[in-house]
């Protein structure tokens, strides 16, 4: 194996564990030095000082420096090896972007700056507008949603404004897919609206005879990724999309899996209406360890005046903020994360048209390839062509040896690669779903099956004891039910008790 | 770009595949629905082409404005160690910590995280960070109905405009009565007067004009009539100011950018979220606990995630998934770059340099409207229109302020700012005021 996901060489160091950056703390060390104050010392007087020094560690610079920095070396990364995470598109994140990202008024323009000192940033977002509608085939996008799950409850607040606007208050279903992401549901509601669950075929699509069955006169919308958390690709959804338009709803694109259909095919002419995308999954924004994202939400032009704001505005050549004359309001103090629409913007520009006419496509082919050598090792769970993700199950090994899904995911860990995701989506027992996106070589794809395949063979044995899995990290195995009874979430060692769900 | 095959790794892939063509790789995608001519779309640049087209777009932006505007965000001082220790790849480019054998470097500096704003604001429990300050607010109110089931939440007027949008926008006014306490002289009414149908007490510290008052007795009214008391704090001044939790509150929320973040145009920053453990079950967003691996030694983990969107799906206690993690990440390295004297310092220089401006402003003719109360923040009344004096201002190499009314200015101190700076503004001011 010679891959770079460097399957063979483990990128995390053990050792004892680190202390916390309080137990490194001594009274009277510090590495914070400011210039000396300027100006005349007068007397502050105000009921809300405090007459004592805040609660902080005392640690010098170089102490702060090495406590992080090892910290560091016990965390995986895309920089550091492969994340085959099924649902969460971990390409690589062009390090270009962290350049532009810092240079000087991008990353230090006061947000109440007026628009008439800041024309380079409303720039960007107009541009990175521009790609966006055209690659989703939507008409006007805004960046307030900070992230996936905010762009999802912006589409919902839009179709529930929509309605109110057109007397249709009675519309308070939201249908969504039994295979669907947990946000969805969880927005859904946050929303106001009641949640349909729709079920999933037996090969995989939405149940479209249930789908009938589902929609009434209360239908608001349907929700849905295309292609769907299975991988695979709707192909009924013009059908889909016409039912709910047919019934006064709004369909709803939930951006997790564009990158499958970027330069393949759009949204917008599936017949969706709403569309967020993730930037930090298909625009190679960085996830730092859980954020921040980026969810911008793009419409088609009968629900322009519907969406959050203020959004960029360009008349002869001057770029201005607008608030749409109907918007739901605002989804962030300022205007979402601008740094990451700006990563994702260099990442665009960078790709250019042929990059992104090919983004999905070979996203596909690593996915469809990887999906092919590892059906070899595991059964996948549908009998389809996979899109940029696929399906695996290994409810057959738990029946014949109670290897489950996760003690897969663990055992890859000691090999080099994070464990692909599992347990989702919830139909499908014992899954393992894999995403290997599009930057990864042909030999590191090699690397995971045949390291899967070691594995299973592995776990198979008769002397072996799953939870010993993985063996060669700075820890094992978490014991996850101490937190949940005596809570420890901060260094003052208090227990939460009486914790019981 | 980016995708690494060869021709040959092509082959290879095809031949396992038996496919001719990337095309065909989507035969079962409906011809009607396919890109024929591909994306409407510029060529693709070099990295070494993109630098210029990037750095001319950046220079479009009015270069080097010294900063006097706060509202939430301030301009201070973000150090080099904590930048580039933030940045660090294995930091940056990680995903979320579910997988704990080889995140355990996010998940301590996450647990230290929550520590460290434990510590800070007297609290107990900390998730490990929301979007921002105003959404962080909005999501405080929803636990503060959650928990009392009540429909009433009562706020204060002395907010940035635009957390009060966004409040205005994430609880639902058809179902709940968001009641907005105009502040009286800049402070809130102490004896304000709680109803037993009130959810939620908001009020920010220092308020949003920048005067600031002990909060103590109020919260004590609230909580007397079983409202959820909830702190929107200011972390910069944290150093100085009385801590909320020492005041009473239940919850405290902050915009954390002024801690560990650039000012970014407003994001990605890092919204802060802090209870007592009386309402753990109820918070949004992640939290990290520590707990034991099978060979007894030391490891955290995401915890109580029975609360979240992805186990609970619709009844989580927020739809709330990606969060700002690197932003906390900063957040926490600041803080403990910083230590108590540096926090206080922060605070206290701030307080001293918007002392000498207010009483240099005045000497010059100036109205300061909350003279006395204010600290770091205050009111400057101008004869002309605060629109036309910021973009003048503009002109003179000053970012002046935020606009709060038609003749009045919202001006920020951070430690950053020096006595000339000061001196400079206020002569550009006079200049611009009386022109």
């Amino acid at each position: 194996m010679h891959s770079g996901g460097n399957a063979s060489s483990l990128p995390l160091v053990g050792g004892a564990p680190e202390p916390t950056i309080n137990q490194l703390s001594k009274p009277g060390r510090r590495a914070s030095r400011f210039p000396k104050l300027d100006v005349p010392v007068t007397e502050i007087n105000n009921s809300a000082i405090r007459h004592d020094k805040p609660t902080l560690p005392e640690v010098s610079e170089h102490d702060l420096v090495m406590h992080y920095s090892r910290l560091a070396h016990r965390n995986f990364a895309v920089d550091v090896g492969f994340y085959p995470l099924g649902s969460c598109t971990m390409k690589y994140n062009p390090r270009f972007a962290d350049y532009v990202a810092g240079l000087n008024t991008f990353a230090n323009s006061h947000p109440a700056t007026p628009s008439a000192f800041t024309q380079g940033n409303l720039e960007v977002l107009y541009e990175l507008e521009n790609y966006l509608i055209e690659i989703t085939g939507m008409d006007n996008a805004t960046f307030q949603p900070p992230a996936g799950a905010s762009g999802e409850l912006t589409g919902l607040l839009i179709i529930k404004k929509y309605l109110d606007e057109n007397n249709l208050s009675n519309k308070k279903d939201i249908i969504v897919p039994d295979s669907a992401h947990g946000t969805n549901p969880a927005s859904a509601k946050m929303a106001g609206f009641n949640v349909v669950e729709v079920s999933t075929d037996i090969r995989g699509m939405v149940n479209i005879d249930d789908l009938k069955g589902l929609v009434n006169e209360n239908t608001a919308g349907l929700m849905l990724t295309n292609p769907n958390t299975g991988g695979l690709f709707e192909e009924n959804i013009t059908e889909i999309s016409n039912i709910i338009h047919e019934n006064g709803g709004l369909v709803y694109y939930d951006g997790a899996n564009l990158n499958a259909i970027v330069g393949v095919c759009r949204p917008g002419d599936m017949g969706f209406d709403i569309v967020h995308s993730n930037l930090h999954k298909t625009f190679a924004t960085p996830h730092g360890g859980g954020g921040p994202g980026s969810g911008p939400v793009a419409v088609k032009s009968f629900l322009k005046e519907y969406l959050p704001g203020p959004i960029v505005n360009k008349t002869n050549d001057k770029y201005d903020w607008y608030m749409p004359k109907l918007s739901i309001g605002r989804m962030h103090g300022y205007h979402g994360n601008f740094l990451v629409a700006l990563r994702a913007l260099v990442y665009m520009k960078l790709l250019g048209k042929e990059g992104l006419d090919s983004l999905g496509s070979y996203a596909v082919l690593n996915a469809r390839y990887l999906s092919s050598i590892i059906s070899k090792v595991i059964p996948l769970a549908y009998n389809e062509p996979c899109m940029h993700e696929f399906v695996a199950t290994v409810k057959d090994l738990k029946k014949s040896h109670k290897i489950k899904a996760y003690d897969v995911g663990k055992a890859l860990l000691d090999k080099g690669f994070h464990s692909p995701t599992i347990y989702f989506p919830l139909i499908i027992d014992e899954a393992l779903m894999f995403e290997p996106t599009e930057t990864q070589t042909v030999d590191t794809l090699d690397d995971l099956a045949e390291t899967l395949k070691v594995i299973i063979d592995e776990l198979q044995g008769d002397d072996v004891s799953l939870e010993s899995y993985p063996k060669n990290l700075p820890v094992g195995r978490p014991n996850e039910l101490i937190p949940a009874k005596h809570l420890t979430v901060n260094w003052g060692d208090f227990e939460l008790l009486e914790l019981t769900e | 770009m980016f995708v690494p095959h060869s021709e040959i790794d092509l082959k290879k892939m095809f031949e396992e595949l038996s496919i001719s063509s990337l095309d065909d790789l989507f035969t079962h995608i409906p011809e009607t629905l396919k890109l024929n001519d591909g994306l409407n779309v510029p060529p693709s640049l070099s990295e070494l082409e993109s630098i210029s087209e990037f750095e001319l777009l950046e220079s479009k932006n009015t270069q080097n404005l010294i900063c006097f505007a706060g509202g939430g965000h301030y301009d201070v001082y973000l150090p080099q160690t904590v930048k580039s220790l933030t940045m660090r790849p294995e930091f940056m480019t990680s995903y979320t910590p579910y997988q704990a054998e080889i995140s355990q470097g996010i998940l301590q500096v996450l647990f230290e995280y929550q520590s460290l704003i434990c510590d800070l604001t007297d609290m107990e429990l900390a998730n490990a960070s929301l979007y921002d300050g105003a959404t962080s607010v909005a999501e405080a109110i929803s636990v503060a109905i959650n928990k009392t089931k009540r429909d009433n939440v009562v706020i204060s007027s002395g907010f940035n405009p635009n957390t009060k949008e966004v409040v205005n926008t994430l609880i639902d006014n058809n179902k709940f009565n968001i009641n907005y306490v105009d502040l009286v002289d800049y402070l809130f009414p102490e004896d304000y007067v709680f109803s037993e149908e009130d959810a939620a007490f908001v009020i920010s510290l220092p308020h949003y004009e920048g005067s600031a008052q002990d909060l103590t007795s109020i919260v004590q009214n609230a909580k007397a009539a079983g409202v959820i008391t909830i702190c929107y704090a200011d972390p910069s001044m944290l150093g100085i100011l009385k801590s909320p939790g020492s005041m009473g509150f239940d919850i405290v929320v902050s915009e954390g950018q002024s801690m560990g973040s650039s000012l970014s145009f407003g994001g990605p920053t890092v919204g802060w979220f802090a209870t007592r453990k009386e309402l753990a079950r109820l918070v949004p967003g992640r939290i990290i606990g520590e707990s034991r691996d099978s060979n007894n030694t030391k490891t955290y983990v995401m915890t109580l995630r029975a609360r979240e969107q992805d186990i609970r799906r619709e009844k989580a206690s927020s739809n709330i998934c990606t969060n700002q993690t690197l932003n906390a990440v900063g957040s926490t390295i600041h803080l403990s770059w910083l230590g108590p004297q540096g926090l206080y310092e922060i605070g206290y220089q701030a307080i001293q340099k918007a002392s000498y401006m207010k009483q240099a402003l005045m000497n010059n003719g100036f109205n300061i409207l909350n003279n006395s109360t204010s600290l770091r923040e205050f009111l400057i009344q101008t004869k002309r229109s605060s629109e036309d004096i910021i973009l003048e201002m503009g002109d003179k190499g000053f970012l002046a302020g935020i606009k709060y009314s038609d003749n009045e200015i919202l001006v920020a101190v951070t430690e950053k700012r020096t006595k000339e700076q000061i001196d400079n503004y206020v002569q550009s001011l006079m200049e611009v005021d009386n022109a």
